[in-house]
């Protein structure tokens, strides 16, 4: 219900002498004509490229690799529970590794479907995800622009060296629960 | 060669195969120097990578027009269809064929006018313009209506209002400079303006040049009067569901509007091919090096008219339909009727071409709109005596 | 030379035979066949007329086509079953009878005939068809009401009239060169005519138009009861009360 009080009325202000006569038209028209001789602001993008705040820009994904070169993800699927264009489907599988239960078998990022929100980045418990500075996305057909765990780990090889990986220490994990053919491994021993 | 273009009806043929010629490259640069424009007020570059300076952009452009998809859509009205933007561009390519390019030529140096450098000079040039102007509404309102698309309809409403309103003060302005010469024949328009201490038209009647000059933007379909394509509020209007060369014939046919209107009052108010003190442009300069630049002259000024559309494109918003309305019935209608009368009491008296009369009585005429629009206090745009005035943000009434 | 009159009142015949079944009706079309014997109708006439194509500067061929095309445009304005093509297909006999004016140095009436009716007239006619009809043809359209008492009346008519001027000498014709001749022209002369000789009428028609456009205003000011609306709204003292602007 709009209450009448709440109803703001704006309305024209009433025009000068001058501006009835138009005249502010020239006064526009030389800013316009100015403008014509300012320094231009183009970047030419192929040969010059913009340098872009490395920390926060949001770009492509990449996977990142731990200290040992394994991919860091531990398949919690709260990248893919936090993504609000769902585009990251994992296929979580039983980690080879001792130091963590499960890793991603699968790996997949629609990157034509991301809106590049940087909600995974957030999510994820381990810094794993991350987005890089790279924006020249290119692909001939869709199928290409679905970024496997291969391709995610290839971005994180090529741009390690523009933007470092967080790399926080997986702290307080224990891995429970017994493994075919092992013992549970005991508290305290598998933490990185 | 010289021999056969001697001959008027050939000489016609050939001017108007080299004008025609001449046209299509200008207009297919106009939408480079649009771009480029637009790009400089925007303190941008502009298209500058096909070709050096991009200059070869317009073939790109074209080819791309040509290559594209063209879609008929559903449901539209397919004969009328395909004759809109089949009407828009072959009216805005024979507008030129009046204009006068280049005054009187003697081909063969004889020392005899053999031709006159131009395409037809019939005694109704101004009014074949006219009729050309009128007919170009049909291109918008059937492009409008044939596809069967609101937002179209809406634009071919708002465009066939706004073309018959601006036609009535653009016939009166023309009307004012036509009671002046006393002819409709575009070439004694010229002759009129030069020699013998004439000037220029603009110097006599300033108000009947920016009457007409104003109009030409609506009768373009240009801004501040381009309500019939106003992508905000109508995606595009017209042409909205037009594609590929359909498209571009609609758009070319904008651009050679705006080089025929460019002309007209270039011809009617500049003086057409002539420049004041420079040698070889009088008219008994009639060999053919004078004839090729008189028609550079003329091309300079229409370059320049074109220039300052664009310029107000890129620098005025667009007029709401009412202040659209407004500005020509009650703004332009009355001033250029007044003129008219002003001129043919000027007529009758024998002063029609004294300066101090026809510059005095605009410059009378501009004060006396002056006083009344202070007087009566009624812009003819924006807010209106009785629409109750309310200050901006700060009319919380109290209870 | 007898056998003009038998020939020419045959096509008029022929041609209203075909008109009759190009109009648009209810039961069975006819439609072919009238479109057959009208076509014939005026090829007929082409035939009938074609010696006079030769002419100097190829006017004669110039009066026939555009001529043909004016006839054929017509006979669409009254047999389409669509308002707005029988409202474009008007324009186009307009377009068409310009050149047949040029021919006969009327230029003035020609531009005249193109910027009036062509570019304003017919304008508002395409446009207010277009606004009325979105949906389809009306019934009125798609079915004539009298047709064969319409084409009688109509072709008796033309056929009068072509008695009439086949009585006529053959005219000389227009002087199309003289469009860029010397001496007064046409439109001057109009001129002089219509402000010297005929001055009252123009001024008794230009008051009867101003009338009729006061008329038109006084009409489309319809005053909207707002004093109502407006109280009742004051408590927000809304922006803007109700037009008229």
């Amino acid at each position: 219900m709009i209450r009448d009080e709440d109803i703001l009325n704006v309305d024209e202000p009433e025009l000068t002498a001058s501006e009835r006569l138009y005249f502010p038209i020239l006064v526009g028209m030389r800013t316009t004509f100015r403008h014509i001789f300012k320094k231009k602001i183009t970047v030419q993008y192929p040969e010059v490229q913009r340098t872009l705040r490395v920390e926060n820009y949001r770009g492509v994904h990449r996977l990142n690799r731990d200290a040992d070169g394994r991919v860091a993800c531990v398949a919690c699927f709260m990248c893919e529970t936090a993504c609000p264009a769902h585009c990251i489907h994992i296929v979580a599988g039983e980690s080879p590794w001792e130091d963590r239960e499960k890793y991603p078998a699968q790996f997949d990022i629609d990157e034509l479907r991301c809106i590049y929100c940087g909600m995974c980045e957030e999510a994820c418990p381990v810094d794993a995800i991350e987005l890089t500075p790279e924006y020249d996305l290119v692909g001939r057909t869709r199928e290409e622009m679905i970024f496997d765990k291969e391709k995610l780990l290839e971005v994180f090889d090529r741009t390690n060296g523009v933007k470092p990986r967080k790399n926080p220490k997986i702290t307080g994990y224990v891995a429970t629960g017994r493994r075919n053919g092992s013992e549970p491994p005991r508290p305290g021993a598998a933490t990185s | 060669m010289m021999s056969l273009l001697e001959d008027q009806f050939w000489f016609s043929a050939a001017l108007a195969l080299v004008i025609f010629g001449a046209m299509m490259t200008a207009v297919a640069y106009c939408i480079y120097f649009e771009r480029k424009i637009s790009a400089w007020m925007q303190d941008r570059k502009g298209p500058n990578r096909v070709g050096p300076l991009g200059l070869l952009q317009p073939l790109a452009d074209g080819g791309k027009f040509l290559l594209k998809e063209d879609i008929i859509p559903a449901n539209v009205d397919k004969p009328l269809f395909v004759l809109a933007p089949a009407i828009a561009f072959g009216l805005g390519m024979i507008g030129f064929v009046v204009l006068p390019w280049g005054g009187r030529v003697d081909v063969d140096g004889d020392g005899a006018v053999d031709v006159i450098a131009q395409v037809a000079d019939p005694g109704i040039g101004l009014l074949y313009l006219l009729g050309i102007g009128g007919l170009a509404v049909y291109a918008v309102v059937l492009g409008g209506w044939a596809n069967n698309n609101k937002y179209a309809f809406f634009a071919a409403m708002r465009s066939t209002a706004q073309m018959l309103s601006y036609e009535i003060p653009m016939g009166l302005a023309i009307l004012v400079i036509v009671l002046m010469t006393g002819s409709l024949r575009l070439e004694a328009i010229v002759l009129s303006q030069l020699g013998g201490g004439n000037v220029w038209n603009i110097v006599h009647h300033p108000l009947a040049f920016l009457i007409l000059l104003t109009t030409l933007f609506a009768e373009t379909n240009r801004t501040p009067f381009d309500l019939a394509e106003a992508e905000q509020e109508l995606i595009g209007g017209y042409h909205t569901e037009y594609s590929a060369l359909k498209f571009g014939l609609f758009f070319l046919g904008e651009y050679a509007h705006m080089i025929t209107g460019s002309g007209l009052i270039v011809v009617m108010f500049l003086g057409g091919w002539h420049l004041p003190w420079v040698p070889g442009l009088r008219p008994e300069d009639v060999s053919i090096g004078a004839m090729v630049l008189k028609m550079s002259v003329l091309g300079l000024k229409i370059a320049a008219f074109l220039f300052l559309f664009m310029w107000v494109r890129w620098t005025l918003p667009r007029f709401r339909f009412d202040q659209l309305m407004r500005l020509s019935w009650k703004g332009m209608l009355p001033v250029a009727l007044a003129l008219v009368c002003y001129t043919t009491w000027l007529v009758y008296v024998g002063r029609a071409t004294d300066i101090r009369w026809t510059l005095g009585g605009n410059a009378v005429l501009m004060a006396v709109v002056l006083v009344i629009s202070g007087v009566l206090g009624s812009p003819i745009t924006g807010r209106q005596a009785h629409m109750p005035a309310v200050r901006m943000f700060a009319s919380r009434p109290a209870r | 030379m007898n056998h003009w009159p038998t020939l020419v009142y045959g096509l008029f015949a022929m041609g209203a035979l075909g008109v009759y079944c190009l109009l648009p009706r209810a039961e069975r079309s006819m439609r072919a066949a009238g479109a057959v014997l009208g076509a014939a109708a005026l090829a007929g006439f082409l035939v009938l007329f074609a010696r006079y194509a030769v002419s100097p500067q190829g006017s004669g061929v110039v009066f026939l086509v555009s001529g043909a095309i004016a006839i054929a445009a017509a006979v669409k304005v009254i047999t389409h079953e669509r308002p707005v093509y029988s409202a474009l297909y008007f324009v186009l006999v307009v377009l068409a009878i310009t050149p047949l004016l040029i021919l006969q140095s009327a230029e003035f009436a020609a531009a005249a005939l193109v910027i009036i009716y062509a570019g304003a007239i017919l304008v508002t006619y395409v446009f207010v068809i277009m606004l009325a009809q979105q949906s389809g043809a009306a019934h009125y359209d798609r079915q004539s009401r009298e047709p064969f008492i319409a084409v009688l009346a109509g072709f008796l008519t033309t056929a009068v009239v072509a008695a009439g001027i086949m009585e006529l000498p053959v005219p000389a014709g227009g002087d199309p060169t003289a469009m860029g001749g010397e001496g007064p022209s046409n439109t001057e002369v109009i001129g002089r005519v219509l402000m010297a000789d005929y001055s009252a009428a123009l001024e008794i028609a230009g008051v009867l138009l101003l009338i009729a456009m006061i008329g038109a205003v006084v009409i489309s000011r319809k005053r909207v009861p707002t004093e109502d609306v407006v109280e009742s709204r004051t408590p927000g003292m809304i922006g803007r009360e109700v037009p008229p602007y």
